[in-house]
């Protein structure tokens, strides 16, 4: 009994003697028995965690815009041309893009010469055009313009079909061009465009491949 | 009225600059050095070298090339594969998207030329990836015949046998839809819409970063009111985008 009371106290003394040795000169032995449950051991940080947000890199691969020139309808003369552009540049060299445009054919020279004779009724001589394409930046390069400026650029080739609406009738034509893009500044480019439409058609008498080509000139933006 | 509008223009101008104000991510070179190139292409010359431990400003980007700002304000184009080895300040990598993997991308948009019973076709098409193997498409196109031009609409599914097969790989799918018949020659055709189902079979595969192929084969059924069903075939061959 005495040896297991000295050995509680001895327990005790020790105890408070590791007390003694961490919490330097502040503790007695009499609080030190209470401390263990009491004090938390582990300092809890007070940090309030700083969500970062890494901001996101803006893709400018869309390319939007307008265009107008003229439009040589094979047999009708050649006649103004406006029309709408999108693009989606899918690498350096590919891009894919489509056409929306519509012109106003004239008269035949079977029409001046006859004009009792008409080929083609007053509605059916509006002609609209949706062109599916892919193009290819054949020669990239830079502009110069006197001794302060240069401007990218890159001729470019296109292929592509798409549906020609033309004397009340939808046909499926095929399209070869060729352009050329300047980047006025990184997010403006002028274009130059030559573009040939071929479709097939009967209305002159007999069934031929016609070849209507459009030079025209154009504004985008890339976005 | 007038005070209206002063105050709506006031709150147009006051706008701006909040617009202005747009965080831009800033990457540290850990390189020796960063190029940057006059145009976003390989053959454009090299005009600024940014060197290691100096912040670079990424203000948009053109395909694979990102427009950057280096520390004393000279601006140019840096490669992708070149940018993605800068860090953060924090030192982790820069944000740098990689390509989309061609096994398990969620969106494709592709356009192409067929052939439906005997008329030119031109076919646009919408995909969306439920898993990597099932998709939803969704399929506007345009028959051009000489008889009449059709356009058809159509949704359907599409399960791809072994979608980690990149350069070759079968598909099969089935849908319905609907057709619009403008007809081009009289007499005019007993209906102008009707409705179809199709099955397809097809083979896609990939070409390069985010650009692949595809050809399908469709056998629709159109549902007429007549005795008998019109079944017309269809081949395709067409070029999409991955995202």
């Amino acid at each position: 009994m005495e040896i297991r009371l000295s050995s509680v106290l001895l327990a005790a003394a020790l105890l408070s003697g590791c007390g003694w040795f961490h919490r330097g000169e502040k503790a007695p032995a009499a609080v030190v028995a209470e401390e263990p449950q009491g004090e938390p051991s582990i300092i809890e940080p007070q940090v309030n965690r700083r969500a970062v947000k890494t901001p996101k890199i803006k893709a400018k691969d869309f390319e939007l815009g307008g265009y107008f020139g003229a439009l040589s309808i094979q047999d009708f003369g050649t006649n103004p041309i406006y029309g709408v552009r999108a693009a989606y540049h899918v690498s350096e060299d590919v891009f894919l893009e489509g056409f929306l445009a519509r012109s106003k054919a004239g008269t035949t020279s079977l029409e001046d010469v006859f004009p009792a004779i008409t080929v083609v009724s007053d509605s059916g001589r509006r002609l609209t055009y949706y062109d599916l394409d892919v193009g290819y930046n054949v020669l990239p390069g830079e502009i110069f313009l006197g001794r302060g400026h240069a401007f990218n650029s890159a001729l470019y080739v296109t292929v592509g079909m798409g549906d020609v609406k033309f004397a009340d009738k939808d046909r499926f034509a095929l399209n070869f061009g060729m352009g050329e893009r300047l980047l006025i500044t990184d997010w403006l480019a002028m274009h130059l465009d030559v573009r040939d439409h071929v479709f097939e058609t009967d209305l002159t008498g007999r069934t031929k491949n016609v070849h209507n080509i459009e030079a025209t000139l154009g504004l985008t933006f890339f976005y | 009225m007038r005070p209206l509008l002063a105050l709506l223009l006031l709150q147009a101008f006051s706008v701006t600059p909040v617009h202005a104000k747009e965080q831009l991510l800033e990457v540290v070179v850990a390189e020796p050095y960063l190029e940057m190139h006059s145009g976003p292409g390989r053959g454009y010359p090299v005009v600024y070298v940014v060197g290691r431990d100096e912040v670079v400003t990424v203000l948009y980007s053109r395909t694979d090339w990102y427009k950057v700002r280096a520390p004393r304000g000279q601006e140019g184009w840096a490669r992708r594969s070149e940018l993605a080895l800068t860090k953060l300040a924090s030192g982790e990598p820069a944000p740098i998207p990689p390509y989309p993997d061609f096994a398990t991308h969620r969106w494709e948009i592709g356009a192409g030329y067929g052939v439906f019973n005997h008329q030119n076709l031109v076919t646009t098409w919408g995909d969306f990836g439920l898993t990597d193997s099932l998709d939803v498409e969704f399929v506007l196109q345009q028959a051009l015949g000489t008889i009449d031009n059709r356009y058809i609409a159509s949704l359907g599914m599409r399960h791809t046998f072994i979608p980690e097969w990149r350069w070759f790989s079968p598909t099969a799918g089935l849908g319905f839809g609907y057709q619009y018949i403008d007809d081009k020659v009289p007499p005019k055709p007993l209906q102008t819409s009707n409705q179809l189902a199709y099955v397809s079979l097809g083979v896609r595969g990939f070409i390069t970063r985010r650009f692949m192929w595809r050809a399908d084969w469709r056998k629709y059924v159109v549902f007429t009111n007549q005795n008998q069903n019109e079944e017309p075939e269809e081949w395709k061959f067409g070029l999409a985008v991955f995202f």
